[in-house]
């Protein structure tokens, strides 16, 4: 771990430098093979007639700005999580968001007819929102606010509900089971930027109030006495970091599908090297989240061409093993 | 499956006289060999269940008007080019869980199924009553011949199968005149949904395609379906001299193929440069799956490619 | 203090002490799950009066009703009962096991290794589909979850807090696989996998029920036999050691228990959720007991739940015939939220 500002001033350089390359190795790699060279090209001296920096501006360039942003969504919501309710095993599937988001979409594809994607963007956001709202105010314990693991419980519970009523509308709905196939199971190809536009103020304005909230968030962890103790208001700052996780966790799933273990791998490797100090920590997790699922969505485009593995389900064979080591170390689950 | 007892203990005893062989050759018995062992079948079954599209399109074809099919998959409950022939018909569900219940209540002489979909089923089917269970789905000559022979109409049957013959013969010399040196052509078959694009490497489509003399572009000559392609880079992957497209008129599915049609990928595409994409009818080329649609896909390309069709005489489904 | 039974051997060389109440309250079931089922054999796509079941129960003939009843309806309906009450059972077991009123054999991922071997096996399958060999690949795909749970979760023993992180870790991953075989396959595999994940009973024969039924007769009678080891583990690890207890051994030997009855229930009926979770709950609800009592009842109300769920998917839909798994999950998953909201004193 790396404890004084100089060495951790190094390590964010050297993951900035990751960042750099997963994103150029995003932009290279692909069915159709495309140079370091051409790259430069494409942006230097852009030519609308040549084919490879047709593909680099449309479907790369695509996928790459959705990779970043669902992964740093992803996985400072991941962090919030974990921080919020105090258990290193919180994450936005986890918590149920994934689950609200995916019954959502399939009640509005199979029961509403909904099928333009800014209308089914919009359903998974309301999806994800009503998710966490549910598991938040189950996850209360009377009189003392939110109880971890009750959390993670109620996480579990919402799940289930929403899993299950999702997979009897879709038997119910034979025919619009594979048009949504491909959304559940994680994608970030083709998504069409303009439906996601309306999408990214919020995220951003989200992605400024956590990194404001940082210093608070290093209190979190302490006991609610002495949190109140110093002074800070801690009801309402719960409530605040709860909306960024909802905003986050929500905007990732709308425009990406239901992406596993981002949010729950990354924060655990950014504590590992960084620290608990929250002003570091999600800079961090945004970065590395960001470089998790670039170098995922390449891994799945390369495995099986010209056909791709959903990149959900790769990010879910990468951080199983990552997350079954963590589950043997965890001492305790309180 | 009682009738069949009876007619055996009637065989038996009918068997202490010499006037039984008399009487066995004017009842047939059919052996039919299927995917999944062997039926019997007495006489000529009149009253036929058929659990899938292909059988389906086949029992008409053959003259036979079923007593029970499944639904169709799309034009609810069944394809417009059937529906005339199979009103007040039993509807049994869908093709993957048929109702067992209502078939046993019909009391039919043969079942017709397919393996990947009722091969667990397929003991209680048997109780039922005889049933036939073709290996391939796509394979509709296959299937023409084994429900010819298992409803004791072979000769309907092979001349069904004799009119194809003449017709891809015809097909065939009347492509080769037309398009000359571009003959054999290489053609794609595609098809879009809601949120990805496919290419068919076999299937009934390909096969009907192969069998006219059609190629396929080297990636396309796989053994598996086909894939599934979600990423509008893959574009170049569909490529070939034509291509067949055929989707479900379905808005979500329109936007798809209007995005991926509009990529300047596909406009670099050999057989969109050369203005040779068609769209064709789903229900007969990836649905139907029996000879009556594979008739029907062939008329779809006499019209595409602007060639004559000589006169049909007198053959209602053929 | 409840009322209790006691019967002795002659000569006092055992004795087995039966709370009255468990007595009461099982055969109410049981006889609630045999008018219950006969009834269910008179609904289906084809109506069939009370008295013509009788006498086709009693004297069975050739005729097509004879058939619908008895080969359609009579084993799907067994399957229900034999079903539900394996996963009823697991859960009980679990939830003891765990130590966690949460526990399930979905949630442990005893259900994924299943599903995922199963949809492995479809997949590879193609065009074969479907196929008499499914049922014993999910449960060896069960079995090996559980294996790699115990190996996973084992540090010095098992600790029921790290068997369910890591049952979740597991289930998650192998729902990434199964996710990703459903994409790359083709339709009629896709779907055929999808209702199987769901859980249905549609098509079950009389082969199915011999298969399962020594399963069933195997597990539970040793179930019985040991599940008071279960009550002293719950008063804690001491004393459960101070009774006399093998702690590990036991432990290992609930879990194979527990997969053993959930994998060959998941792997003849799909992955039917819930009821390895709510039906323990409901037992507790009626009866006060140690585990051994709550057994039978477990089942009993496993076997309800899942007969009546199949019911509703075999008739409101005609003739569509929707899995039993969808109507579980209505009844399951709001059941599951209040029980959180019930249970949030014991569980902070």
């Amino acid at each position: 771990m790396l404890t004084t500002p100089p060495a951790k001033t190094l390590g964010t350089l050297l993951c900035l430098g990751l960042l750099l390359a997963a994103t150029v190795s995003s932009l290279i790699f692909g069915h159709i093979p495309v140079s370091l060279a051409m790259l430069i090209n494409s942006l230097t001296d852009y030519d609308p007639g040549s084919l490879e920096h047709l593909v680099i501006h449309s479907e790369r360039f695509s996928r790459t700005v959705t990779s970043v942003v669902v992964g740093a969504g992803l996985a400072i919501a991941g962090a919030l999580m974990q921080t919020l309710t105090r258990n290193p095993l919180a994450s936005p599937g986890i918590l149920g968001i994934n689950a609200g988001a995916m019954f959502f979409v399939v009640v509005g594809a199979t029961l509403f007819s909904l099928t333009s994607p800014s209308q089914l963007v919009w359903a998974a956001f309301t999806g994800a929102a009503t998710a966490a709202v549910l598991v938040y105010f189950l996850g209360q314990e009377a009189g003392r606010g939110v109880s971890p693991v009750r959390t993670v419980l109620a996480g579990v519970a919402v799940t289930a509900l929403f899993v299950s009523f999702a997979q009897g509308l879709l038997i119910l709905n034979q025919d619009r089971f594979e048009s949504i196939l491909f959304w559940l199971a994680g994608s970030v190809s083709g998504r069409d930027l303009d439906a996601i536009a309306p999408l990214l103020p919020l995220f951003g304005g989200a992605l400024i109030l956590a990194l404001l909230l940082s210093r608070q968030l290093n209190l979190l962890g302490l006991d609610d006495e002495v949190i109140r103790g110093l002074g800070l208001r801690v009801g309402q700052v719960r409530l605040l970091i709860g909306l960024v996780v909802i905003v986050l966790a929500g905007t990732s799933v709308a425009m990406a599908g239901l992406i596993g273990f981002v949010g729950l791998i990354v924060p655990h490797m950014a504590r590992g090297l960084f620290g608990t100090d929250h002003r570091w920590l999600l800079p961090l997790s945004a970065i590395i989240g960001a470089t998790l699922l670039l170098a995922a969505d390449t891994l799945a485009r390369l495995v099986i061409p010209p056909q791709e593995i959903p990149v959900g389900v790769m990010t879910a064979l990468l951080g199983t093993p990552l997350f079954l080591h963590l589950a043997r170390h965890v001492r305790k689950v309180s | 499956m009682h009738r069949y007892a009876s007619f055996l203990l009637i065989v038996t005893c009918l068997l202490q006289s010499p006037a039984a062989i008399a009487a066995i050759t004017t009842t047939p018995v059919t052996t039919v060999e299927h995917a999944l062992g062997e039926a019997t079948i007495a006489g000529r079954p009149d009253r036929v269940v058929s659990l899938y599209q292909g059988a389906t399109d086949t029992a008409v074809a053959l003259g036979i008007n079923p007593i029970g099919v499944v639904e169709s998959w799309t034009e609810k409950p069944m394809y417009q080019y059937l529906r005339e022939d199979l009103q007040g018909v039993t509807y049994l569900g869908l093709e993957t869980q048929p109702d067992l219940e209502r078939i046993a209540w019909l009391s039919p002489d043969l079942i017709v199924g397919a393996r990947n979909r009722h091969r667990t089923i397929y003991p209680l089917l048997e109780r039922i009553a005889p049933t036939v269970i073709p290996g391939n789905v796509y394979d509709f000559k296959a299937l023409l011949t084994m429900m010819a022979k298992a409803t004791g109409r072979t000769a309907r049957g092979e001349e069904l199968l004799t009119r194809w013959q003449e017709r891809v013969a015809d097909f065939r010399t009347r492509i080769r005149q037309k398009l000359g040196e571009q003959w054999p052509q290489e053609v794609a078959i595609l098809s879009f949904r809601a949120d990805h694009a496919r290419i068919y490497y076999g299937g009934f489509a390909r096969s009907v395609l192969d069998e006219l003399g059609f190629t396929a572009p080297a990636s396309h000559r796989q053994e598996s379906w086909g894939i599934k392609l979600t990423s509008q880079e893959s574009i170049p992957a569909m490529d070939a001299e034509a291509v067949f497209i055929f989707m479900e008129d379905d808005p979500a599915v329109q936007r798809t193929f209007n995005t991926w049609s509009s990529h300047p990928l596909w406009k670099n595409l050999k057989a969109v440069r050369q203005n040779d994409v068609y769209q064709v009818d789903p229900v007969t080329w990836n649905m139907g799956a029996g000879i009556i649609a594979a008739n029907r896909m062939l008329d779809e390309l006499y019209q595409h490619y602007d060639l004559h069709q000589p006169e049909r005489q007198g053959c209602p489904r053929c | 203090m409840s009322r209790t039974l006691i019967l002795r051997s002659r000569k006092d060389r055992w004795s087995i002490k039966l709370n009255t109440r468990v007595l009461v309250v099982t055969g109410a079931l049981a006889v609630l799950l045999a008018v219950s089922s006969v009834l269910a054999l008179t609904s289906g796509s084809h109506p069939t009066s009370f008295t013509n079941v009788l006498a086709t129960l009693v004297a069975p003939n050739q005729s097509e009703l004879a058939l619908i009843i008895l080969e359609i309806r009579l084993p799907r309906i067994l399957m229900a009962i034999l079903v539900g009450a394996a996963l009823g059972s697991a859960g009980l077991i679990l939830q003891g096991l765990v130590r966690n009123p949460l526990a399930s054999p979905d949630v442990i991922g005893i259900t994924s290794g299943a599903s995922a071997a199963a949809v492995l096996f479809l997949w590879l399958g193609g065009v074969t589909g479907t196929s008499l060999l499914l049922a014993p690949v999910a449960m060896g795909g069960a079995f090996v979850v559980a294996l790699g749970i115990t190996a996973l979760a084992w540090q010095k023993g098992i600790s029921p807090a790290r068997l369910v992180l890591v049952g979740v870790g597991l289930a998650a991953g192998l729902t990434a696989v199964t996710t990703l075989l459903l994409v790359l396959s083709p339709d009629a595999t896709a779907m055929n996998a999808y209702i199987w994940l769901t859980g249905s009973l549609y098509a079950s024969q009389w082969h199915d029920v011999t298969a399962l039924a020594p399963w069933l007769m195997a597990c539970w009678p040793l179930a019985l036999i040991k599940l008071r080891h279960l009550d002293a583990q719950s008063m804690g690890e001491d004393m459960a050691l101070g009774l006399g207890s093998a702690l590990q051994g036991h432990r290992l030997l609930f879990l194979m228990l527990a997969v053993a009855l959930a994998g060959s229930a998941v792997a003849y009926a799909g992955a039917v959720g819930f009821i390895g979770l709510i039906a323990p709950h409901m037992a507790r609800r009626l009866v006060n007991s140690g585990h051994t009592g709550l057994l039978p009842i477990a089942a009993l109300i496993g076997a309800l739940i899942l007969l009546y769920a199949d019911w509703v998917g075999r008739v409101a839909f005609i003739p569509r015939d929707l899995p039993a798994g969808i109507f579980v999950a209505g009844i399951g998953a709001p059941f599951f939220v209040y029980l959180l909201y019930r249970l949030r004193r014991e569980l902070g």
